[in-house]
């Protein structure tokens, strides 16, 4: 552990300059002054507001992703679950006929269900946690269309939007409900005890085991909170879709791991940060929207985003290396 | 470990950011209604009685100005869209005034869809044409859309019908339905096991039209037995896959229904390299291109489909008519150029009867 | 940092009879799901429908030998589905335009190699992380292939162009390839120096570095080959088919993947072999069209292939811990 000094010298705002977040800091700044050049109607409140409705899933997501990829892990199964919990919420209120706050408990129930097998089989069965997933995304995936019968489930009452199309003062719900999150997150990952346990399993698990870090609790915790935020985010996107679909979500996995390793997570585990998944997430998001408000089409885009992903981390990797 | 001074500052900006966007958001943001499920009130009063479709809030005259048209297709980079796409381009050139382009995912994702949607109310288009990745999903996004004044039309793939103006309908599903079944039974006569291959068990045209068709077959061919539904999801390998393993797992099946551009050609191509062509029949909907090989060899006797171009052509037409003032609710005629007159139903377009593909007229049609 | 003197877990033993091989786990699974199977329906053992099988997984299998090496260099590979697209795309094009098939199919062999050194050079030289490198690689040859196609399929093909359709000696070509690309890749990666060399940077770059192997040179060459391995998939997959699907492979990486680590490749590098692969790929295609004979409702399918692959994994996992 580095010695912290106290004052704030110039020195040290270059230091923080070249942090990963620094760095991807500055993209995003450049890429938001790019942007902004380009179309009126990017830099809006308006439109930046409306970007945090569609990115709420995937961010809720990238959180727990965030943690479980430090310790050394990863979890493929996000998007199915995530479309599992939607799939039990449509199903236990309109052919179950439970009233809805129930249906949501159920719905939120079902993600952490799902994670905490999850977490079961990857701490205490120990299988590899790229197995134990990719073996759970299609059994998942597969819930929700036995489950649904591939059928979906529609008209929810009014109230039930407020979740996904609401909003609190100007600001729409789930980014509320995001940020309490997101602080909640960094603050577990870097002020607690438990993320310096995350952190020491991803850096050396057989160490970190010898110094009486209860590595099978804490990654059965990872991946059940991973779990649980799939189930939030079925609700969330339920709530904003206003339906239910067993093919929710699908290949969401890949945008969520993006955002993380943009992030300057390694994937190897061991180091990374909340501020610099939601700092990826964040350029992926507005560069989409970006891009396609200058009027650039949805394929040149995938290609641009694919070309930034490679670059931002060459880049990351360059300034921290001098 | 070492500990990042910056993300503290980090969220501290963030936020402070929270704190400043609070203050500074326009008051537009504000009036949102927080939940835009109600159906658009209608504006005048003269509304047919009954109508259900959605009306677009405050809508700035547009008779005779230059639109602006983007086109939102259910997934990019499959030649059924492509082929929708050259029919609006085509239309947009002859009336000449309007800005097109279609853009949408490049898979058939609801989400990427809504995604793409939301962008263009944000770019403040005139028009959006949209087919349907999800009849539900998609309404509140085009219902926010209609609260913008921006027109909305479906073609292809509606979405619930508060939640765009008018559907340029290609086909209904009865007619689908019954043209499949009819095709089906000329070739392997009414006492027949077949099995279908669809695209995505959610795929909702596709499940619709399993509907009727199993519907009519019910009421006219009793003996007609569905043996099983397998899904392709776009797919050309699975498709050929699941009609191997339907092949071998109900030696009795007489026929194969590929209910998707992708789901047909797969299933035909299962069949003619098992050495089956002739003894099981491949019915199904694609475009005349993907099935071309299939269909002069004979392997397909012939592909059941509307013209995707004339279906492009006419959600422009129909838009422009719109935004003229043309087409407004209770009228019950469309002029849309090279395709004359079509019929308005309600808020449904009519494109006409479905066509059918065979091997005397496939070469005339190039999408 | 100073290794810790309590008691370690002991080394792994490697054992060398058959019987307790990774490989032995999954050619168990296959023979008892084939005759489960066909209990229920004879059929199933039908050689055509064992070849059909096979021929069904082959450019899978291909392609999940590239992905060995890559994951046992200690790797991954996504844009594989991507690559497999764009390969397919450039066979047919050619093949199209009259350029003598071979030339076709040399050409798309080729060009996958040229992706997999793009992707090599930059894992190797710019170090980047394999997983970013090959993402942003999707993003790219997906965008660009619609750019270019706009989803029109190829067709009119000459019809020397269906290799996959034919046989020789009574077994489907596709079948032939898979064998003995399957076969070199084993013979080359147990043998070889290179080929051990893999297995050393992926079990230990720092060590593999003292021992004088150069890391940064192994894992260019398995992306290279890797892509050289996508294009002669792609080549199999085009063949195959009457017309060709423009924007195909997509959610081919995930299969590729799934049947690499299913045959006991170790995603943390080091360990698997290339016919635990083929013979994982084997296993997963198998149990889906063993559901389909079983009957098991379209919409259960998903959830029933899942949970056996997952028996299959647990198993070899029990299996494993009783070993220690």
């Amino acid at each position: 552990m580095t010695a912290r000094t106290p004052t704030l010298s110039p020195a040290r705002h270059v230091r923080v300059l070249r942090t990963q977040e620094g760095v991807l800091f500055i993209i995003l700044l450049v890429i938001i002054v790019v942007l902004s050049l380009l179309s009126d109607r990017f830099l809006t409140a308006n439109n930046l507001l409306n970007q945090t409705r569609l990115l709420t899933e995937t961010a809720l997501l990238a959180l727990p992703m965030t943690l479980i990829i430090i310790g050394g892990g990863i979890d493929l199964s996000v998007g199915s679950t995530l479309a599992w919990s939607a799939v039990m919420l449509g199903f236990s209120w309109q052919l179950l006929g439970l009233p809805l706050p129930l249906a949501v408990l159920v719905c939120l129930l079902t993600g952490l269900l799902g994670g905490a097998v999850n977490g079961y089989l990857i701490a205490y069965v120990r299988v590899p946690p790229l197995i134990a997933t990719l073996a759970t995304l299609a059994i998942y995936r597969g819930f929700s269309f036995g489950i649904s019968q591939a059928r979906s489930a529609r008209g929810f009452p009014e109230e039930f939007a407020f979740w996904g199309q609401g909003q609190i003062g100007p600001f729409p719900t789930q980014f509320v409900v995001l940020v309490v999150l997101i602080v909640a997150a960094h603050l577990l990952l870097s002020r607690t005890g438990f993320g310096r346990w995350v952190y020491a399993i991803g850096n050396n698990e057989v160490a970190a085991r010898y110094s009486g870090i209860p590595v099978e609790r804490v990654k059965f915790t990872l991946y059940a909170l991973s779990g649980l935020m799939a189930g939030l985010a079925a609700f969330i996107f339920t709530s904003r879709v206003t339906t239910t679909r067993a093919d929710a979500a699908t290949g969401l996995e890949l945008d969520v791991i993006a955002a993380v390793v943009l992030g300057g997570t390694s994937i190897f585990g061991g180091s990374g940060s909340v501020v610099g998944t939601m700092l990826g997430l964040a350029i992926i998001t507005l560069l989409r929207n970006g891009l396609l408000l200058t009027g650039v089409k949805g394929d040149a885009t995938f290609m641009v985003i694919g070309v930034v992903l490679i670059i931002a981390v060459l880049i990351n990797d360059l300034v921290r290396k001098r | 470990m070492k500990r990042n001074p910056l993300n503290r500052s980090f969220v501290v900006l963030a936020l402070s950011s929270l704190v400043i966007a609070a203050c500074a958001a326009p008051p537009p943001a504000a009036q949102q209604p927080a939940a835009p499920a109600q159906p658009a009130a209608p504006a005048e009063s003269q509304l047919p009685a009954g109508w259900k479709a959605g009306i677009p809030k405050n809508a700035p005259d547009r008779k005779g100005k230059k639109l602006v048209i983007r086109d939102v297709p259910k997934l990019i980079g499959i030649g059924y869209f492509a082929a929708t796409t050259k029919g609006m381009e085509q239309a947009a050139a002859e009336l000449g005034n309007i800005d097109f382009k279609t853009d949408a995912p490049t898979e058939a994702k609801i989400e990427k869809q809504i995604e793409f949607i939301d962008n263009f109310i944000t770019q403040g288009v005139d028009v959006i044409l949209f087919a349907a990745n999800d009849p539900v999903a998609i309404a509140p996004v085009l219902k926010k859309a209609l609260d913008q004044g921006i027109l909305v039309i479906g073609y292809d793939a509606d979405a619930q019908e508060d939640a765009r103006q008018f559907f340029v309908n290609q086909a209904t599903f009865e007619a689908i339905g019954a043209a499949l079944i009819e095709d089906m039974v000329s070739q392997t006569g009414p006492d027949a096991e077949v099995a279908i291959v669809t695209s995505s068990l959610t795929a909702p045209n596709q499940n619709r039209w399993i509907e009727e068709m199993k519907k009519y077959a019910a009421a006219k061919y009793p003996n007609l037995k569905f043996v099983v539904t397998l899904p392709s999801e776009e797919d050309q390998q699975l498709a050929f896959k699941a009609t191997q393993d339907i092949m071998k797992t109900y030696p009795n099946v007489k026929g194969v229904f590929g209910l998707s551009s992708v789901a047909f050609p797969g299933a035909a191509d299962a069949v003619k390299q098992a050495g089956k062509c002739g003894q099981i029949a491949v019915v199904g909907l694609s475009t005349p291109n993907q099935m071309r090989p299939f269909v002069k060899e004979g392997c397909v006797k012939s592909v059941v489909l509307w013209n995707p171009i004339d279906l492009g052509y006419a959600a422009v037409y129909a838009a422009r008519a719109v935004a003229d003032g043309e087409l407004k609710p209770g009228a019950t005629t469309l002029k849309a150029g090279r395709l004359g007159e079509l019929q308005v139903r309600g808020s449904e377009i009519l494109l006409g009867p479905p066509f059918i593909f065979t091997k005397d007229n496939i070469d005339k049609f190039d999408f | 940092m100073s290794t810790p003197a309590a008691p370690t877990l002991p080394p792994l033993p490697r054992p060398r009879r058959w019987v307790v091989q990774q490989e032995s786990v999954l050619v168990a699974a296959i023979l008892a799901l084939t005759l489960c199977v066909s209990l229920v329906n004879p059929d199933f053992l039908n050689t055509s429908n064992l070849l059909d099988i096979a021929v069904n997984t082959a450019y899978i299998a291909v392609a999940a030998a590239g992905m060995t090496m890559v994951i046992v260099s200690g790797n991954i590979d996504i844009s594989v589905g991507s690559m497999l697209g764009v390969c397919a795309t450039i066979a047919g094009e050619l093949a199209r335009n009259d350029v003598p098939v071979p030339l076709a199919f040399a050409a798309a062999v080729i060009a996958g190699g040229i992706m997999g050194a793009v992707n090599g050079a930059l894992v190797a030289y710019a170090r980047i992380p394999a997983i970013v490198v090959t993402l942003g690689m999707l993003s790219i040859l997906r965008g660009g292939l619609i750019l270019v196609t706009q989803g029109r399929w190829i067709e009119s093909l000459p019809q020397a162009f269906f290799f996959s359709q034919r046989s020789t000696l009574g077994i489907p070509n596709p079948v032939w390839v898979m064998v003995i690309v399957a076969l070199l890749v084993w013979f080359f990666m147990r043998y070889h120096r290179l080929g051990r060399a893999i297995y050393a940077v992926g079990g230990n770059a720092e060590a593999a570095r003292l021992a004088g192997i150069n890391p940064r040179q192994v894992h260019f060459f398995v992306f290279v080959v890797n892509g050289l391995l996508v294009g002669l998939a792609a080549v199999l997959y085009a063949s195959k088919f009457t017309a060709i699907q423009s924007n195909a492979g997509q959610g081919f990486e995930l299969a590729v993947i799934s049947g690499t680590v299913v045959g006991g490749v170790s995603i943390l590098g080091g360990t698997g072999t290339v016919l635990g692969a083929v013979l994982g790929s084997l296993l997963i295609s198998q149990i889906g069209t063993a559901a389909v004979f079983l009957k098991v409702s379209p919409f259960w399918l998903q959830a029933v292939q899942g949970g056996l692959i997952l028996l299959t994994v647990l198993v070899d996992v029990l299996r494993r811990r009783r070993m220690t």
